[in-house]
């Protein structure tokens, strides 16, 4: 047999916003920012590192000259490994181009109770809520909570969330905190899921979520928490939520450099702390609807802005965060689902690394874990197109066609056999006859989600009795310190 | 004399900054009776801007606009108006409480309290609880504006209102509360007069307020 000479394969589709120049430009349009506007750092600490490395600082004012932007991204690494705390193989998260995780978001204040259907302020038991569905969930890479819990003691409850979700759940979470102190907290609960600080180390557990203000705005807490990270070397992201026309400019390409400028704030600390330690930066990109003065978290524009960012972001040699599965809807419809679709397609083309908001209602004022399962069976139709086509002469299957010949079927060939099984099947999507469906209920999409979410609420345990008891006491016990923390220290 | 209301109107509408400071100063030559260019003209103008947008014909950067245009014609009116022409549309102290520094969405309330006609007095962001009341103290406003985008620092919106009452001014003013996680349960909760879920329906709630 002979073989093909400069034969090129397409594995997976080809997809891409922007050209090898227009990434240049925008890289460049990032360090003309970083050189010449700069950014407002509200941390002295981080100034003075700034300075140190050869920054020009006045006042709150940092102005990052192109050589320590390019050291920073220079000490990067190409490839980091996120581990389930359970040592569970196929949870394993490996962070490089290309390869996409989808997950919830963080902390709207909202969330739709999975009984009643209505909005009401997000509790600490829907963490576990959360946790539990998302664990059972295939296409859920990682977890976020999708709010930030009201019935705790004000301040806690980044800390809660995680000692509710990490027993909750052998995906791997990504977790955020008000301050460096939740921050320390969180990770002291981690390290002992993990069974040490050099096993941690070795296999970290969780990914840290933190976000500074745009435009070009790192307040304390964000930086603080930034270089925390970094010391402990906890892979982190640091990504903006640049609202455009509002806080960036409304045409695309400046939101795009102003986006990215505030990132690598963070990208140049955590490097100048601790050269290799990883991080993830791009956001949330979208639109201020003009007419509404909302944050449209449905928009076509946040697709479009979040994959030209995927690839800007990959230009520079940094994982994405990006978004996708959220809408602008109140309540569960045609609308959601529509705009759900298109984002989580988009971004899976995209090749973004984590892909957050899966679970958005409300324009991300509320978390809905009902959006968040539909958007589970979209991820898997996505990764269906992503898979692309296999061709070669097993799969084009010249010799089956030859042998089963005009007329005739492929029903019960071997061939058919060996392939079928690749399919897709749905778990949600309806493709019973007239009758089938009408015989079981003549349910509709919404029916199936309520009934698949209420389901695994219901039945699905999640890991909580494998972690050990000395393990559950740890974390009973870093609670508490953190409850007699925000009594002496309610702002720290 | 009277004043062109078309011509006001339009420069509002159009965001024509030069020249509606322009048409109000000659009004002003003119001897034309302040309050008549206020109710008369430039409020009828902001009014009609209010309309296009509810209509869907003006966006929200041009009804910005407009307000800047409007705001920068009674920087040269106000001088000259008397308490009774203002109506309810007097001072305004806003800005974001302690511990945040999200400036936005009170930025954009306090522009379209501008274009309603509101002298208004922006301390920035991260204010602490103290700030507001020694704003509060010295503007003497009729409206006191608070945003807070974090659920931690959400109270300091009720602390603020607390110094208030203590500080005994508390009546002198109506309060209004926003940002993304505030809600009217929570403004009912911490006694704030006014809620406004968005910077837009801000002035027309407190309007409503007032007349009722």
């Amino acid at each position: 047999m002979s073989r093909k000479t400069n034969y090129k394969i397409f594995e997976t589709p080809q997809f891409q916003i922007l050209s090898e120049d227009q990434k240049e430009k925008i890289y460049n349009g990032m360090l003309r920012t970083l050189q010449y506007t700069g950014a407002h750092v509200h941390h002295q600490g981080a100034r003075e590192l700034f300075e140190k490395a050869g920054c020009k600082v006045d006042g709150l004012r940092v102005w990052f000259p192109p050589e320590v932007a390019l050291k920073a991204l220079s000490s990067l690494p190409p490839v980091t490994e996120v581990f389930p705390w359970d040592g569970d193989a196929s949870k394993k998260i490996v962070i490089e181009k290309n390869r996409s995780y989808f997950g919830p978001g963080p902390t709207p204040p909202n969330f739709i109770d999975p009984d009643t259907m209505e909005r009401r302020p997000y509790l600490r038991k829907d963490a576990t809520t959360v946790a539990r569905v998302c664990d059972a969930l295939p296409n859920m890479g990682y977890v976020q909570s999708l709010g930030s819990i009201s019935d705790v003691t004000n301040g806690l409850a980044d800390v809660y969330e995680f000692a509710d979700m990490i027993r909750n759940t052998t995906t791997p979470i990504m977790s955020w905190s008000f301050t460096r102190s939740g921050c320390r907290d969180i990770h002291r609960m981690a390290v002992a899921m993990a069974g040490g600080e050099e096993a941690f180390r070795q296999r970290p557990n969780y990914i840290f979520y933190g976000e500074p203000i745009s435009p070009l705005v790192s307040d304390f807490h964000a930086i603080d928490k930034c270089i925390y990270c970094a010391e402990n070397r906890i892979p982190q992201v640091y990504s903006p939520c640049a609202i455009g026309g509002g806080t960036v400019p409304a045409s695309h390409a400046g939101q795009l450099v102003v986006a990215l400028s505030e990132s690598m704030v963070g990208v140049i600390a955590a490097q100048l702390i601790s050269p290799g330690t990883p991080i993830i930066i791009g956001g949330v990109q979208s639109i201020l609807d003009m007419r509404y003065s909302v944050y449209s978290y449905g928009a076509p524009e946040l697709s479009l802005l979040s994959a030209a960012l995927t690839e800007v972001v990959h230009y520079c040699g940094l994982p994405m965060y990006s978004t996708s599965g959220c809408t602008d809807t109140k309540k569960m419809d045609m609308q959601s689902a529509m705009e759900a679709a298109l984002s989580i397609n988009a971004a899976m083309m995209s090749g973004a690394n984590f892909v957050h908001d899966n679970g958005y209602t409300e324009s991300g004022l509320t978390g809905d874990i009902f959006q968040t399962v539909m958007d589970d069976e979209l991820i898997a139709m996505a990764r269906v197109i992503e898979g692309g086509i296999e061709v070669n002469e097993e799969t084009m299957a010249v010799d089956v066609i030859h042998n089963v010949g005009p007329g005739g079927h492929y029903l019960y060939e071997d061939h058919t056999m060996k392939w079928f099984r690749k399919h897709w099947q749905p778990t949600l999507m309806d493709r019973n006859s007239y009758e089938s469906w009408k015989e079981k209920g003549e349910k509709t999409m919404k029916d199936r989600i309520v009934e698949k979410t209420r389901d695994l609420i219901k039945n699905h345990e999640g890991p909580w009795k494998k972690v050990p008891e000395k393990v559950h006491k740890e974390i009973e016990r870093i609670l508490k310190e953190a409850e007699e923390r925000i009594k002496k220290h309610p702002d720290k | 004399m009277s004043v062109d209301t078309t011509r006001i109107s339009e420069a509002i509408a159009k965001g024509q900054m030069d020249e509606l400071q322009a048409i109000t100063q000659k009004a002003l030559d003119d001897k034309v009776d302040p309050g008549t260019i206020l109710n008369q003209g430039l409020l009828p103008g902001m009014d009609k801007v209010g309309q296009l947008w509810r209509e869907g014909e003006m966006f929200m950067p041009e009804v910005l606009r407009s307000a800047k245009t409007m705001s920068k014609a009674m920087d040269i009116l106000r001088p000259h108006l008397s308490e009774g022409d203002l109506g309810s549309a007097g001072k305004m102290v806003i800005g974001t409480v302690a511990g945040d520094l999200h400036d936005i969405g009170k930025d954009l309330a306090g522009m379209m309290f501008e274009g309603a006609g509101y002298e208004v007095i922006n301390i920035g962001i991260d204010q602490p609880n103290d700030a507001f009341v020694e704003a509060a103290i010295e503007h003497k406003p009729t409206l006191l504006g608070m945003s807070a985008l974090l659920t931690t620092t959400m109270p300091r919106m009720g602390e603020v209102i607390n110094s208030l009452k203590e500080s005994g001014i508390r009546d002198q003013m109506a309060v209004i509360i926003g940002g993304a996680p505030v809600t009217q349960e929570f403004a009912d909760e911490i006694g704030a007069d006014l809620y406004a879920p968005n910077a837009g329906s801000a002035v027309e709630l407190t309007r409503q307020f007032f007349h009722r």
